[in-house]
């Protein structure tokens, strides 16, 4: 039919209800493909921009308005991998419009960086290059790290400053605190330049524990350390009795004879003089020789008076061994050869007195329920199991069990640990900050075969801990070298010969830093020799006595020697001299009665220094710094010139501003106190 | 109505003009000759048959099935030279893109979703376009070798999809391919050069998301459409769309 060349014919017209479904459809569909373009006009960041420049235009300013660039903006930073886009709605970083308060309209704090150095995301996480509030500062499908809550965001400066920061306390204390509670004796914790964090709680070895104390104790003490002394660092291991009772066990058996354990110490003076004299004369030489400076002893209130540098002693009665405590007040490296307890040199009578003092203190209720069955091989050897999966040997040294290797996990990279591989306990949030805190907080509690044991910590103390943890981000690692700033503090320098041997004896380290090995508790004395006079020094060795009125720490009397004293001035004044430093280079004449007349009137009139220091016992009431009254006798003209001029360039950790003083001014201030002698016949 | 028929007849002398007859050949009329030749010697339309039966354009016959894929793979050309622009296959940039089409592109969102969306209805409907020719009975002679074109198709459409699936280069796409190739290694003797070979190395890392692209966007594509255009030339020539005759009731 088809072969004519006529068309064939045509379908019907569409009907109305046809159209009518075409018409219906194709709406749908115009409407559904105006979303995505309607999505994007009404943006977070476009809405924040409209109302940030309304808020312009209502404070009339208008060169704001004109010169805004709109738009998504963004922080690029190729090397370090950043991009943030986080400036699209908060676009008031720099605080620009004067008083606008609310987010995402505040004015970022004043920080030593510049706000376009590192970008945003680096310190404060979220996800820098989204541009909705959602997805920049929550956990969403495809991301995982949240903002960081502001109380962790010192984390961030702990990435690139590996040592102590000025303006991060928490990080610094967190810092401090993985090694003072010896959190890593069980867990690495290595930083990006290589340094692994070493453990600073020196936990006293176990192998001659049975002359130091009873099983009894053992027992009491490794099932609630804090219930022999609330100050304690050893955790709690949660241990059952039977448990406990086997290491004690195994802990006395293992236990072998110390090298001086065979020495007597007389106890005639102690028996021949008890009574109210003694003990006030033991309380006198207790404080005397600044015992409390690193002890501390619960008082009548419930308050800890002293230092956290030792052990706490306030039942220390009920702990030692009379014959071990007087072995260790003579001689406490003997014990522990590793100890930071300085060697006194007490007499037997002084050793009398101080351990009759120590052995008082006394809590009868401790070992009162310390009942234990005679120690058994069978016991001994469960003991020794338990010790060896406990861990105890990660910290102590103990006879016949290594130190386990790889005991706990790594935490070099915990801080940007993905959430994938964290186990959480059920009902806790799922993010990394909560979930490292509360590990810190109760580990047991994310399972009862986790070996972890449970710390006695602060609130703040575990905040501080996990912003030191989330700091060792694994991206920190990949930082170009040049960002990181080491801690320094990393040598191991040890002072030589007999002076050497003595201040070894008397633990010098333990407070004072010598060419960057050393403690922090007391003044560095790395440049000692430049700055203090022979007399002075001698003197002070021969009787320390505080500088600062306001410490309650202080220097010790170790009773040296006169040979002793000499030794050690002489080694000070020798080797710890500042480079490039010469004692002769002040010029004596300009130390005339002028210029300390001129001097005197800029200390207390121009730049009123009285108000941290105390020239005149009588006047001044400043009790910042050190006082001054003796000053001409304790530093040498040269070290107060250079002092005056530039403080921090002498010690780095300084609070003493630098005033920026003409040569002149310091040159009369160095003279007037030089006048500030002591009177004749006392250092004081 | 006289609007429609102002439309028609201007529509006649646009085809009569030269412009229109130096492009596409053919002039105006309506007579069956004109009309044949107007899709016969036309570049594009020559593709498709001269003629066709009014029943075969109705719904139950084909269900448009073929139809719609081929608008699927239109949507997917053109939506994927978009994202091109947009995508750097290399293994530190790759996921960044992704982010930044979520991100700052304009409607980059939509235009992810619009090719990831497409690319699985495309892969629905060949399946249900092929199911179609086989319960009906139209891969029977004389269409037995436009179903084995369609059974290419078939395979260069999975192909397309997985080798898509990488590029995201998230781990929902890591772990897809390394267990993909994992399943070609499974192959008996040569499973292991197989998997080299797709993988461009012994596991998932730059080399195989830059073999994975070149093969997404260049080679598969490339088939595809030469395939289509072999399918499509071959309804033509095999006698139109195999419609079945209305059962009489």
């Amino acid at each position: 039919m088809d072969n004519n060349n006529q068309p064939g014919p045509l379908r019907s017209r569409p009907t109305l209800r046809e159209l009518a479904y075409f018409g219906v459809v194709s709406l749908v569909l115009l409407v559904s493909l105006a979303i995505a373009p309607a999505k994007n006009y009404f943006s977070d960041w476009r809405h924040y921009q409209k109302s940030y420049l309304k808020i312009a235009g209502e404070r009339q300013s208008g060169t704001l308005v004109r010169s805004f660039q709109g738009g998504i903006r963004q922080t690029w930073i190729a090397k370090l991998g950043v991009v943030d886009r986080c400036e699209s709605c908060h676009v008031n970083l720099t605080g620009a419009l004067v008083g606008a308060t609310g987010q995402p309209f505040r004015k970022h704090p004043i920080i030593p960086h510049d706000l376009e150095q590192f970008g945003c995301a680096i310190c404060h996480r979220g996800q820098g290059p989204a541009t909705s509030v959602e997805e920049a500062h929550y956990t969403t499908e495809a991301w995982e790290q949240p903002l960081l809550p502001a109380r962790y965001l010192e984390s961030g400066c702990g990435q690139c400053h590996l040592g102590p920061l000025q303006g991060a306390p928490r990080l610094n204390e967190g810092r401090a605190l993985l090694s003072s509670q010896g959190c890593v004796h069980c867990h690495i914790v290595a930083q990006p330049d290589g340094n692994v964090l070493k453990p600073e709680d020196n936990p006293p070895p176990l192998t001659h524990i049975a002359e130091k104390t009873s099983r009894e104790w053992i027992y009491a003490w490794i099932r609630n350390p804090q219930s022999y002394a609330a100050s304690a660092t050893m955790p709690n291991f949660q241990l059952n009795e039977q448990d406990a009772a086997d290491i004690s066990a195994f802990l006395m058996a293992q236990s072998t004879a110390s090298p001086t354990s065979h020495i007597e110490i007389t106890t005639a003076s102690t028996a021949a003089a008890p009574g109210a004299d003694a003990s006030t004369e033991a309380a006198t030489l207790y404080g005397a020789s600044f015992c409390s400076s690193c002890h501390a002893v619960q008082n009548e209130a419930g308050n800890l008076v002293g230092g956290n540098f030792g052990p706490e002693l306030t039942r220390v009665g009920a702990k030692v061994n009379p014959d071990w405590l007087r072995r260790w007040l003579s001689n406490p490296a003997a014990y522990h050869p590793a100890t930071r307890m300085p060697h006194y040199r007490m007499d037997p009578k002084q050793v009398a007195l101080l351990s009759g003092f120590l052995l008082a203190k006394k809590d009868s209720d401790f070992l009162a329920n310390a009942h234990l069955a005679p120690a058994s091989a069978d016991s001994v050897a469960r003991g020794k199991k338990l010790v060896t999966e406990t861990g105890c040997a990660a910290c102590h040294q103990i006879n016949g069990v290594n130190p386990p290797q790889n005991f706990a996990p790594d935490l070099t990279h915990v801080g940007s640990r993905a959430l994938a591989q964290v186990v959480f306990a059920p009902g806790m949030k799922h993010n990394l900050p909560d979930y490292i805190s509360a590990k810190i907080h109760d580990p047991r509690s994310f399972g009862p075969g986790l070996k972890m044991p449970k710390f006695t910590l602060g609130e703040s103390q575990i905040d501080a801990l996990t912003t030191a943890l989330l700091s060792q981000t694994d991206h920190a690692a990949s930082f170009p070298k040049e960002l990181i700033i080491s801690g320094g503090r990393t040598s191991n320098y040890h002072p030589g010969g007999e002076a050497g041997r003595i201040m070894d004896d008397l633990r010098c380290l333990s407070c004072h830093a010598i060419n960057g090995n050393g403690g922090d508790m007391a003044p560095d004395l790395t440049w000692e020799g430049s700055a203090v006079q022979r007399a002075w020094l001698e003197d002070f060795l021969k009787n320390p006595n505080t500088l600062r009125p306001a410490l309650i720490r202080r220097m010790p009397k170790f009773n040296l020697s006169p040979g002793e004293i000499k030794t050690l001035t002489d080694y000070i004044l020798t080797a710890y001299q500042s480079p490039g430093f010469d004692a002769q280079t002040m010029d004596a004449h300009a130390l005339n009665a002028d210029a300390a007349a001129r001097g005197k009137q800029l200390f207390y009139a121009k730049y009123g220094c009285q108000s941290c220091h105390i020239a005149d016992y009588k006047n001044d009431k400043g009790y910042v710094g050190p006082a001054l009254t003796s000053v001409g006798n304790r530093l040498t003209p040269a070290w107060t010139y250079k002092w005056l001029k530039d403080p921090s360039a002498l010690r780095p950790a300084t609070i003493m501003p630098n005033f920026s003083l003409k040569d002149d001014e310091a040159r009369d201030l160095t003279a007037f106190l030089m006048t500030l002698k002591a009177k004749q016949g006392g250092g004081k | 109505m006289s609007m429609a028929t102002t439309i028609k007849s201007e529509f006649e002398r646009l085809r009569n003009t030269e412009v229109w007859r130096t492009i596409f050949r053919s002039g105006s009329g309506a007579s069956n000759l004109h009309r044949a030749q107007a899709v016969q010697q036309n570049i594009f339309l020559h593709l498709f048959s001269v003629k066709v039966r009014s029943r075969a354009l109705e719904f139950s016959p084909t269900w448009y099935l073929g139809a719609l894929t081929l608008s699927t793979f239109f949507i997917l050309i053109a939506t994927g030279i978009l994202l091109m622009f947009y995508y750097h296959p290399s293994v530190p940039q790759a996921y960044a893109d992704m982010k930044d089409l979520q991100f700052v592109v304009a409607s980059g969102v939509f235009l992810r979703n619009l090719h990831r969306w497409s690319a699985h209805a495309m892969v629905f409907l060949v399946f249900a376009h092929m199911f179609k020719v086989f319960y009906r009975g139209a891969y029977r002679p004389p269409r037995q070798f436009n179903w084995v074109v369609g059974v290419f198709l078939l395979l260069l459409t999975l192909l397309l999809s997985y080798t898509g699936y990488l590029l995201p280069w998230d781990q929902l796409a890591f772990w897809a391919v390394t267990v993909g190739s994992n399943i070609a290694k499974a192959v008996p003797f040569m499973g292991k050069q197989i998997r080299f070979l797709m993988l461009g190395g012994n596991e998932v890392n730059a080399n195989a998301l830059l073999r994975f692209y070149v093969l997404h966007c260049v080679i598969l594509p490339l088939a595809a459409i030469l395939m289509v255009g072999v399918h499509f030339w071959r309804i033509r020539k095999d006698g139109g769309l195999y419609v079945p005759e209305k059962k009489k009731l």
